[in-house]
């Protein structure tokens, strides 16, 4: 409800039941480094107090020395240099220019006090000059300025827009989508580093970026955390700590926002979740929900992975999982923990294998030892394994792992844990059935969150509907729009989305009908609808002979063609009307006027 | 005592006084103004603002302009000054004299200004 005037009559004639328990109040969102800004400005003034009061000294002792030695004129009458003249001497002097000796020669009283005054002013300005390049060069200065210039940035913004804190591998992969579907965002990291690859990177939109702290509310503040057009808040550093804080200060301090937050530790989990409601993001946990979809439903985890990943993607290959048997998983920190927990769920027998006694102590089954050495994996029965994962927090061991596991039992279902992006070429070469890439795995999610919000709810109700579904779902989609994924968009039914559709009523088309094309109504739209809402109820991926309502709201994937296609047959009625009833009805009033047909 | 108040509020003071003593006197009376006064009133005019750079308190900022308004107006004066001895054809007149003055007294009422928030600002402070 965004107008004001709505506002206040829901307030005043809709009774209670609307009103929140705990009013919202919108905090001032404190902007504490902006006053440092032009505090450091200050600091330069201050600084540069000594060298202009010497400068200034220096002048001024030597014009009036100029003035008060006696000189004489052309035929050689005494003469006292006048105030003016004294000056533009000097000046011309201080600055190393040296136009000569004016308006007449001088006496050598007057040249020797000339002399003194240039070695006097030509120190005063390298002085004044000196320090001030100093100043301009210093590090707190640039800082400020460079603070200053991206505050100003930020409060321009009149579109609403995304800040993104954490500008790492999953921001930069985030950033990257929502640019494409045309977001804005504003971006801080702490890495000065990460800032300027922000800038080098090329975005549709000017995207402002800041090196600062997520853990100082003051530079959320400058980076718009109080800014009437920010949208949201996506902490997506490196740091739970930092991730924590800025999950706080966005629930305190503008709790109207949401807010997704990215962690690892279950533990932090919690923590967060006690402030607001943000929208926390495990990986592991993500991946491991993941694992048993893929093993329980290879065609809807291909599914998942192809409609999170972006348009554009290519649809990912379908992997062939063991439906039973032993799994070894090597590594039981964070990650390990979240997997075996998992496919022990899903009905799977796990042994764990793992370097350090003391992680594996409530694991009484656990062999503790290098996962690299063959002994070891013979123990934890890799030749009987179905299932292998290499998840520890090193590269290089996991691909050793993953090489060891695989010379010991060659058809093995191998999933791998990637940590570092530099990694990523080693990890396409060892070809693993399933891998995990964290940071691909939040933004591949926030990213599903933030495109439509039905998107999301797709997504969540999806793996319900089994795998044959998921399989037939796919097979339409590449019948229809090719192995590329195209875009994705909603359109609602109302008023405003759809008026040709207006004051229909219970003559509403079947959504095969709709979904016609208005070159040739026989043929089909390159389009497919994956969700339809209806109020509370919702339909995945409905039928040609679904009846559609007034208020539906649908999900619909497709090339961009068709969805100008779908678009003009919602706003104009002449196409709405030869689409659904294959009649051709003027467009113009006086034809229609004249023949007496209306759409 | 602080040493940086010294020399503050002598310099405050003595670019008033200065701009004073050459204000003083008939108008249009160039004998009476000395040209060596306003040359001393400009250069402790401008020490005074430089000493005034970089206070960030509202008193600090309400000095700084009023010594950016008698720096303006005391070398608007000496550049009416320079013009009549050395430009204008008939040298230093009556009128330009009291041109070059009056401009010197707009100085000398931002200057009395200024030590009137010096006074201000002394009195008002405690120390704890």
């Amino acid at each position: 409800m965004g107008n004001p005037l709505l506002v206040f009559w829901t307030r005043l004639f809709d009774g209670d039941e609307q009103r929140p328990e705990r009013p919202v109040r919108r905090r001032r969102v404190p902007m504490a480094s902006a006053t440092q800004a032009s505090a450091t400005i200050f600091l330069v003034l201050r600084r540069m107090r000594a060298p202009l009061i010497v400068l200034i000294v220096i002048f001024a002792v030597s014009t009036l020395g100029l003035t008060l030695i006696p000189g004489q004129d052309a035929e050689g009458r005494p003469w006292h240099m006048g105030f003016f003249d004294a000056f533009y001497v000097m000046s011309y002097t201080a600055s190393t220019i040296g136009f000569g000796e004016i308006p007449y020669p001088f006496t050598y009283n007057q040249r020797m006090w000339v002399t003194i005054s240039i070695y006097l002013t030509v120190v005063g300005w390298a002085y004044a000059i000196g320090s001030l390049l100093a100043l301009v060069q210093e590090r707190s200065f640039r800082n400020a300025l460079a603070l200053q210039h991206f505050s100003r940035k930020v409060r321009r913004l009149r579109e609403p827009f995304l800040l993104i804190i954490g500008y790492g591998q999953t921001g930069e992969l985030l950033a990257r989508s929502l640019d494409a579907l045309g977001r804005r965002f504003v971006v801080i990291d702490q890495d000065s580093g990460r800032i300027d690859d922000l800038y080098l990177d090329s975005y549709h939109a000017d995207v402002p970026g800041l090196v600062a702290d997520a853990r100082d509310p003051g530079q959320l503040g400058v980076a718009g955390l109080g800014h009437p057009s920010c949208e949201g808040v996506l902490a997506l550093t490196n740091d739970d700590e930092a991730n924590l804080a800025a999950t706080q200060a966005a629930a305190l301090l503008r709790p109207d926002l949401p807010v997704i937050v990215r962690t690892v530790a279950p533990s932090m989990h919690d923590r967060m979740s006690a402030f607001g409601a943000p929208t926390v993001v495990n990986p592991f946990d993500r991946f491991g929900d993941n694992l048993r979809l893929a093993l329980r439903a290879p065609a809807s985890y291909q599914l998942l992975t192809w409609l999170e990943s972006g348009p554009g993607e290519p649809l990912p290959k379908r992997g062939e999982p063991p439906v039973h048997g032993h799994w070894v998983v090597c590594g039981y920190g964070r990650f390990g923990r979240e997997v075996v927990h998992d496919l022990r769920a899903e009905g799977y027998d796990v042994t764990v294998v793992e370097p350090s006694a003391a992680a594996v102590e409530r694991e009484p089954d656990a062999i503790v030892g290098l996962g690299e050495d063959p002994e070891v994996l013979a123990a934890a029965g890799i030749e009987r394994a179905a299932g292998f994962v290499a998840g520890t927090d090193n590269d290089t061991t996991n691909l050793s792992l993953v090489a060891a596991a695989r010379s010991a039992n060659p058809d093995l279902f191998v999933a791998a844990r990637q940590n570092k992006q530099a990694s990523a070429p080693l990890f396409n070469a060892v070809e693993v059935d399933a891998l995990l890439v964290p940071a691909e795995v939040v933004a591949h999610e926030v990213y599903a969150q933030l495109a439509t919000p039905l998107l999301w709810r797709f997504i969540r109700e999806m793996p319900a509907c089994g795998n044959d579904w998921a399989d037939s779902l796919i097979g339409k989609l590449t019948h229809l729009c090719g192995k590329r994924l195209q875009s994705i968009w909603r359109v609602q039914l109302n008023d405003v989305g759809a008026p040709a559709l207006r004051g229909m009523g219970d003559r509403m088309p079947l959504l095969g009908e709709l979904l016609g094309s208005p070159d040739d109504r026989e043929e089909r739209l390159s389009a497919v609808v994956l969700l339809a809402v209806r109020g509370a109820e919702f339909h995945l991926a409905p039928p040609d002979d679904f009846r559609l309502a007034a208020d539906d709201e649908l999900l619909l994937v497709g090339a961009p063609s068709a969805r100008r296609l779908l678009d003009s047959t919602l706003l104009v009625d002449a196409i709405r009307e030869y689409v659904l009833r294959g009649r051709h009805v003027p467009t113009s009033w006086v034809w229609r006027a004249i023949t007496g047909r209306r759409a | 005592m602080n040493l940086e108040k010294v020399v503050f509020g002598f310099f405050v003071l003595l670019a008033a006084t200065l701009n004073f003593g050459f204000f003083l006197g008939d108008l249009g009376d160039p004998e009476l103004h000395n040209a060596y006064e306003l040359y001393a009133a400009i250069f402790v005019n401008l020490i005074a603002t430089v000493l005034k750079f970089g206070d960030r308190t509202q008193i600090g900022a309400v000095h700084l302009a009023t010594s950016l308004v008698a720096d303006l107006q005391l070398i608007s004066a000496a550049l009416v000054w320079g013009y009549a001895s050395y430009v204008a054809a008939d040298g230093l007149t009556r009128e330009a004299t009291a041109s070059v003055v009056s401009l010197s007294g707009g100085a000398l009422v931002a200057n009395i200004v200024s030590v009137v928030l010096l006074v201000v600002e002394t009195v008002s402070f405690h120390r704890r």
